[in-house]
């Protein structure tokens, strides 16, 4: 073989690698990332109709309001789980209660973990690490951490009979989303803030970059005693800025020595 | 938002003077959060700690009564988004506190924002979120 048959050769060896490599290659999701409309900030041009913003050296208007109302009085939303009559009851006594102001039903407030699939609204911020056999997801709330694991490998019966409140995550890669199923939740935790679900409960995510850059989480939870049909839901997360691109330590257990 | 004010005026009225009080951590659902009241206070301790942070501030009741209230805020690491940092509010700084009262009537609120002596404004959540 003459010099230049061999360098052909090569130049054709390192294309056909570069090719399928490129074709092998997965989206990189790591990094950190805001939630869009953490704090239910209205959406931009909800405010067209609206008070006007003050002139300059005016002073601001009050606060309509502190925090969104989330404590059930106005009923479910058209977009809430489909309960059964069984969960249905269970959730009327939570609303109840947080009407009449009780944070029993917080679990975050007593330090312990949101659970899935309320993690993923990620609050306070979301932190992804991406390797090619592990995605983890790392909550700034609470310090919750979740990982789904890439390598093939399935819940054993131990996982199963061992149930948490992230549970426990598989996925694989259907071209450019990450499809994840989460099994083996604990029935502590609320679906997205304080509809109870049952230990039966699974969750189906998929995960992808849309076109405009946001990570976007198409979730599907099933749980056959606390719904009637599967709930949808999907959430959008924007890379964080730089300078706004880390997340700060939560460590809940510090404040507890102030709880009386 | 005058109606408000008096309301509140008459609120702290009817309440017992008492020492820092010392309170559990709360959850939206334990305050009004759709009721906006404004505090005019002097700050006694600022409280930087997880899951939540504490301003505690008395306030004249405009009877001659000092009344201490805990208004709650959100936690540190939401707060150093908006603008807030563990030494922006000192004891002694007047303070003016919009805050949600808690429905259970005691003198705890949740923070909706804050007014600094000099005028710059902290509010409970970064800008656009």
């Amino acid at each position: 073989m003459t010099t230049r048959t061999a360098l052909v050769a090569c130049t054709i060896l390192l294309a056909s690698v570069s090719t399928m490599l490129a074709q092998s290659a997965v989206p990189d999701f790591s990094g950190v990332y805001r939630p869009v409309n953490a704090f239910g900030a209205p959406p931009p041009g909800a405010r067209a109709g609206g008070p006007p913003p003050p002139a300059p050296g005016q002073p601001l208007p009050p606060p309509a309001r502190t925090a969104p109302l989330s404590d059930g009085s106005r009923g479910r939303a058209p977009n809430a789980p489909k309960l059964t009559p069984e969960y249905m009851a269970k959730w009327q006594a939570i609303s109840k209660a947080r009407v009449a102001g009780s944070s029993d039903s917080d679990n975050t407030l007593k330090c312990l973990p949101p659970g899935m699939p309320a993690m993923m609204n990620m609050a306070y911020g979301m932190e992804v690490m991406q390797t090619r056999d592990k995605i983890t997801f790392f909550s700034e709330l609470n310090d919750a951490l979740r990982r789904v694991y890439l390598d093939g490998r399935t819940p054993s019966q131990v996982v199963l009979d061992d149930p948490t409140y992230a549970g426990y995550s598989t996925g694989h890669w259907e071209g450019d989303t990450l499809v994840v199923e989460t099994v083996a939740l604990n029935d502590k935790s609320y679906i997205e803030g304080f509809t109870p679900h049952s230990g039966q409960m699974t969750v189906k995510e998929r995960i992808r970059f849309l076109p405009n850059g946001l990570l976007e989480d198409r979730i599907t939870v099933t749980d056959p005693a606390a719904l009637t049909e599967p709930w949808e839901t999907v959430k959008a997360y924007r890379k964080a800025e730089k300078g706004d691109d880390q997340l700060r330590e939560f460590a809940c257990a510090e404040g507890m020595d102030h709880a009386k | 938002m005058r109606a408000r004010v008096i309301g509140l005026l008459a609120v702290l009225a009817a309440l017992p003077l008492g020492n820092t009080p010392a309170f559990s951590h709360h959850s939206n659902v334990a305050f009004a959060v759709e009721t906006v009241l404004l505090a005019k206070g002097v700050v006694k301790e600022f409280r930087w700690s997880n899951p939540h942070t504490w301003l505690y501030i008395t306030v004249d009741d405009g009877k001659g009564n000092k009344v201490d209230w805990a208004m709650e805020g959100r936690a540190p690491g939401v707060l150093l988004r908006a603008g807030w940092t563990p030494k922006v509010v000192k004891p002694g700084d007047e303070v003016q506190v919009y805050y949600s009262p808690s429905k259970d009537g005691s003198k705890v609120g949740m923070i909706a924002r804050v007014t600094l002596p000099d005028g710059r404004v902290l509010p409970n959540a970064p800008p656009n979120d």
